[in-house]
């Protein structure tokens, strides 16, 4: 936009500047500084060696792939039934559609401690998901303290950030796509493949996103519900710092869980980019 | 309008501490539990006596040091309380200095192994407490920390992490239960490693374990005496076991940390916290077990607490050096061992 | 997809989202001393233990400081930036948006303990203070973000019209773009509250006597005891979230910016 009114760069420049300083000073230097701290060796000078270390620890690699694993399935489920969830709630009418779609949002405003404190009551031995079970014979299966009861917990966290961008995705979707496929005789799986999810990658990418990111970045939730036998990388970090003040790990591990953030974003954008050349 | 309620903001979070100062103030670093009872008994008389603010951080032991070894070249906390061989850490690394005990009026009334237990003057124990296993009597028979590893409680017992304050000495009951009272701890961490699928998590708060022993996800757990009466209240049928090997424990201290500048109101704090008046009101609260030898408390505060001097002599202690020195090596090998 | 197939989906999904809160109510509301659903009897003796606990009242107050002052500080900074984004022809605008949103990527663990040890130690500056500019960068996207999208539906030319009647570029932002955006500034703001009073990991680091935020200071009530208080308090939380995304969903359409 460059018309009389709104060409002066140097005004548009300084309203910028600082929001961008600040988030430089606040954010960007303290940030980089640490993740610079892994890359110095014991005698000081450019040394690999703190990542060296943290890959040949059997224990670690094991919590990096847990962390790599947890994430990829909690985004991958969410997907799946994100999809489905999305699909099911855009055929609303529009007036349940907004209360239904403000149910789902619900979670994430409540406090994350507030919302795995739950499942701790809900997982229990003798909590409801087990009396349940007995209600059919079953014996008391144990989730707490499993990669199972961290799974849950992180997909009911980050479940709707999915849900929303898909969503939002669905939407700008035109209305007779579905139905007509289905007139010219596509089956649902062919419908999806072809219709929805060419439409709805832009969507995909940014909710595989947030989901993946958060379910890596989540501190409470595998602290509460994994505890020291699942560990994961950010509760790894936490207990580096605070009970051997190991910060060289500590930057390792942050380095890497970035690196991971960033990954899921390129590889998403990738996927969504093959699925349109494809589709086209 | 808007800037100048940021600015009022902004200036209330900073200055929080500084806008109601008063003339004195000091600043403690403590474990977080029980804070409504040491408020009412210790830091509001201590508030009033002296017209001086209690100002208090709250936290396990470990990561309130690591924020005092962060800010040694000026120091926050004045005092702090923790476990004695965090203190002789905190001592090799040059953040406490000695105590000043001829300021301490009530130093002589202290049990003999609270008085020094680092043997260099800069720390003094406050409380005593005692580890052993808590069971349920209605599952299990529990008489031996051997048990722990038993066909009976596999899969329902929750074990400290090696990391806390319990762990260690857990693990050292465990070794002489399997016959090797070394405290390379190597025994007793392979046999649990043998065994690491039969716990249900090796836990770093006490805090949990009644939780857990309600939903019957345990039925045992080592634990420290201090976390005993949440056991007693839940109303369900268990018992402290009196193992044959002996119970263990730890003693926690006050230490003064280095160039901070208030020690005179810090060793007055301290003298008032180990009187017989406050020792005697946070043992009959059954807030922490007293290091003061004058302390008399009723039969049922003395039934949940570590208390009189029989008591404390029994208590198989593992050395604070043999805990710092071996530390690191534990972790290593409870890495490699137990939780792979 | 047709109606009942739709509604189940949709059942089952709330079951699973909002399901664990209606069990922590009625946690919060056992009679007995732990943790249990069913509850066993009924009574209020945990909601009245959580307002006799002195340390929560002042972790609350400091939650709710920081709730207000963060998304405020941010909008101050974000609504210009916005602002200057959508009007101007900035030049590293890209950059500007890709740093002023990297909050969203970097774990907060890592930001709490960057800033402990790079800002807080070394410049000596309080801990509520490192705090509260923790917490204006982390909600700085949600400022950025959700104000660039309300002004994306504004149009230029109303503005350049006042400017050209004569009205002062301030006066045209005051007047005209400002009233305009008002809903997209409240909902960043809530967005805001909603996020630094429930964030936990850069607060883990950055706390300090008499500075603990209400959910560190949750996870603290935790180590010592599992009493149904907490759950109490965690249903007390959740229904002020809950209160606040209904007024601002009421009012202002919130779902329209998320």
């Amino acid at each position: 936009m460059s018309s009389s009114v709104f060409g002066n760069r140097t005004t548009g420049l300084s309203l910028t500047l600082p929001a961008a300083l600040f988030a430089a000073a606040l954010f960007l230097v303290p940030v980089a500084i640490l993740l610079s701290e892994a890359f110095v060796g014991p005698e000081g000078g450019f040394s690999l060696s703190a990542y060296s270390d943290f890959f040949a620890d059997p224990r670690y690699r094991a919590v990096f792939w847990r962390t790599l694993k947890l994430g990829v399935l909690v985004t991958l489920t969410a997907a799946i039934i994100g999809y489905v969830a999305a699909f099911a709630i855009v055929s609303l009418p529009p007036k349940s559609r907004g209360r239904i779609f403000g149910l789902v949002i619900l979670p994430l405003m409540i406090s994350p401690v507030a919302r795995t404190y739950a499942w701790l009551v809900i997982l229990g031995r003798t909590g409801i998901v087990n009396e349940t079970l007995g209600l059919f014979g079953i014996e008391p299966i144990r989730f707490l303290f499993t990669e199972t009861a961290v799974f849950i917990g992180l997909l009911q966290l980050f479940m709707p950030l999915m849900i929303v961008s898909l969503i939002s995705a669905m939407e700008n979707m035109p209305s007779d796509a579905v139905p007509a496929a289905r007139l010219l005789g596509a089956s649902w799986v062919q419908v999806f493949l072809r219709v929805i999810l060419p439409l709805t990658r832009e969507g995909l990418v940014i909710g595989g996103t947030l989901v993946f990111t958060g379910s890596l970045t989540a501190y409470i939730t595998p602290a509460i519900l994994g505890g020291s036998k699942v560990l994961m990388l950010e509760t790894l970090l936490y207990q580096r710092v605070t009970v051997a003040r190991d910060f060289a790990s500590a930057s390792v591990i942050a380095l890497i869980l970035i690196l991971m953030c960033f990954g899921a974003n390129l590889v998403l954008r990738r996927l969504a980019t093959v699925k349109r050349r494809t589709a086209a | 309008m808007l800037k100048r309620s940021l600015i009022a903001g902004a200036s209330v979070l900073a200055l929080a501490p500084a806008a109601n100062a008063q003339d004195c103030e000091l600043t403690i670093s403590v474990y977080s539990f029980a804070q409504d009872e040491f408020d009412e008994i210790l830091y509001t008389p201590f508030e009033e006596e002296t017209g001086c603010e209690v100002i208090v951080e709250t936290g396990n032991s470990v990561e309130r040091l690591a924020k005092i070894a962060a800010n040694r070249e000026s120091p926050v906390i004045d005092m702090a309380v923790v476990s004695v061989h965090d203190a002789l850490e905190a001592s090799r690394d040059g953040l406490l200095q000695p105590i000043d005990t001829d300021a301490l009026e009530n130093f002589d009334k202290l049990y003999d192994l609270a008085k020094d237990p680092l043997g260099n003057g800069e720390a003094i124990g406050y409380t005593f407490y005692a580890t052993s296993i808590a069971y349920r009597t209605d599952k299990v028979e529990v008489t031996s920390w051997g048990d722990l590893l038993s066909d009976e409680l596999a899969g329902n017992v929750a074990f400290p992490d090696v990391t806390t304050n319990q762990g260690p000495p857990a693990l050292y009951m465990l070794g002489k239960a399997l016959g090797d009272d070394d405290t390379s701890l190597e025994a007793p961490m392979e046999a649990l490693g043998e065994h690491a699928d039969d716990i249900v998590t090796f836990y770093v708060r006490s805090s949990q374990l009644a939780q857990l022993m309600m939903q019957e996800e345990i039925w045992a757990a080592p634990i420290g005496r201090f976390a005993w009466g949440q056991f007693k209240d839940s109303g369900l049928p268990i018992a402290w076991a009196e193992p044959e090997e002996g119970q263990t424990g730890g003693l926690n201290v006050m230490v003064m940390t280095a160039n901070n500048g208030n020690e005179e109101l810090a060793t007055r704090f301290m003298d008032y916290w180990l009187s017989t008046e406050v020792q005697t009101k946070l043992a009959e609260g059954l807030v922490d077990s007293p290091a003061n030898a004058e302390v008399t408390v009723s039969d049922e505060a003395a039934e949940n607490l570590t208390y009189g001097a029989e008591t404390v002599a029994q208590l198989d202690l593992l050395p604070p050096e043999a805990i710092v020195d071996n530390r690191d090596a534990w972790i290593e090998q409870w890495n490699a061992l137990v939780v792979q | 997809m047709n109606r009942i197939a739709a509604w189940t989906v949709i059942s089952l999904l709330l079951v699973f989202l909002i399901g664990p809160f209606i069990i922590i109510l009625g946690a919060a509301l056992s009679a007995g001393p732990v943790m249990a659903f069913p509850p066993d009897g009924l009574s209020l003796q945990w909601f009245e233990k959580v307002f006799s606990i002195d340390s929560f009242r002042s972790s609350f107050a400091i939650s709710i400081w920081l709730g207000l002052c963060s998304p405020l500080a941010a909008l101050i900074l974000g609504v210009p930036a916005s602002y200057a984004m959508a009007r101007y022809d900035v030049r590293g605008a890209e950059l500007v948006r890709l740093l002023v949103s990297a909050p969203i990527i970097v774990p907060g663990i890592i930001v709490g303990l960057a800033l402990l040890r790079y800002l807080v130690i070394p410049t000596g500056i309080g801990i509520g203070l490192a705090l509260f500019l923790a917490h204006t960068a982390l909600v700085l996207p949600y400022a950025v973000r959700v104000v660039s999208a309300s002004m994306d539906n504004l149009r230029a030319d109303i503005e350049e019209a006042a400017v050209m009647l004569g009205c002062s570029r301030l006066g045209a932002f005051l007047r005209v773009v400002l009233p305009n955006i008002r809903g997209g500034i409240l909902a960043a703001f809530i967005l805001g509250f909603v996020t630094s009073f429930n964030e936990v990991p850069v607060a883990l680091f950055l706390s300090g006597p008499g500075i603990t935020t209400l959910p560190i200071d949750m996870i603290g009530y935790m180590e010592i005891t599992y009493d149904p208080s907490v759950a109490a308090l965690a249903a007390l939380l959740a229904a002020l979230s809950i209160a606040i995304v209904f007024a601002a969903e009421r009012f202002l359409g919130l779902s329209r910016y998320v």
